[in-house]
């Protein structure tokens, strides 16, 4: 069982196929990086919101969401380090705002 | 990040109703707990889930709120759900589960627990909402 996963929501037409496998590779990468876990062991998955399905603050939204579940008993030091890595590799490629993305690291 | 997700039968809430219960759960969500509107999410979905109801309500929030306030912000959201879609008691149930707030970053910041919000991550809600 893997120890580190992700799960990556975006709504319809945001993001395209061809920055997936870019998206996948720069979290398995921050996760060797920060949490010592070997990428071939790092699970990574992507879904779709349809359009008209999905909302932020009453309004349709254009927000993706990566939820990432890693092993127990990292510092919050530890897990805001991953996190913001995360935020600013996924600006990076996907070309989204700040104001776009919500991560997470919860304890498996 | 508040986080609601409606379990719908396919093809059962058309996108009127859809975006009138985002905007009511915004509203009830912001009004029992002060949060900016721009982080309240509300997603439906489709999805072949088994639940013991039809349409269910799993919310997610930050932990730290007294057990009344869940309790009546649970019982809010399911009575706008029901009002706005005509969907019957004994079709609609829900919960709502909670997690550390330090475990989520919105906005390039890591959540502040319940009560201990700073104007600068409001003020970054209302950016953020009017962007």
């Amino acid at each position: 069982m893997s120890r580190v996963s992700f799960d990556c929501t975006m709504q319809e037409g945001q993001i395209g196929e061809e920055l997936r496998g870019q998206l996948a590779v720069a979290l398995q990468e921050i996760t060797q990086d920060v949490l010592g876990e070997s990428p071939d062991d790092v699970p990574v998955t992507f879904s779709d919101i349809p359009e008209g399905y999905g909302f932020r603050g009453g309004e349709p939204s254009t927000t993706s969401l990566v939820r990432g579940s890693i092993v127990g008993g990292v510092t919050q030091e530890v897990r805001e380090d991953f996190m913001r890595r995360i935020c600013d590799r996924w600006m990076e490629i996907s070309g989204c705002t700040v104001d776009e993305l919500v991560v997470s690291a919860r304890d498996a | 990040m508040p986080y609601y997700r409606c379990v719908v039968p396919k093809d059962s809430v058309p996108y009127e109703q859809r975006a009138k219960v985002a905007k009511a759960f915004t509203d009830i969500h912001c009004g029992n707990t002060g949060a900016p509107r721009s982080f309240v999410h509300v997603v439906f979905d489709e999805a072949d889930d088994r639940w013991e109801t039809p349409y269910f309500l799993d919310g997610g929030n930050r932990a730290g709120r007294s057990e009344e306030v869940k309790a009546e912000l649970l019982s809010d959201l399911m009575g706008a759900f029901r009002e706005i879609t005509g969907v019957a008691s004994e079709d609609f149930s829900g919960r709502i589960t909670e997690g550390p707030a330090k475990w989520t970053m919105e906005g390039g910041m890591v959540l502040p627990e319940p009560g201990e919000e700073t104007e600068e991550w409001y003020s970054h809600g209302q950016a953020a909402a009017g962007g």
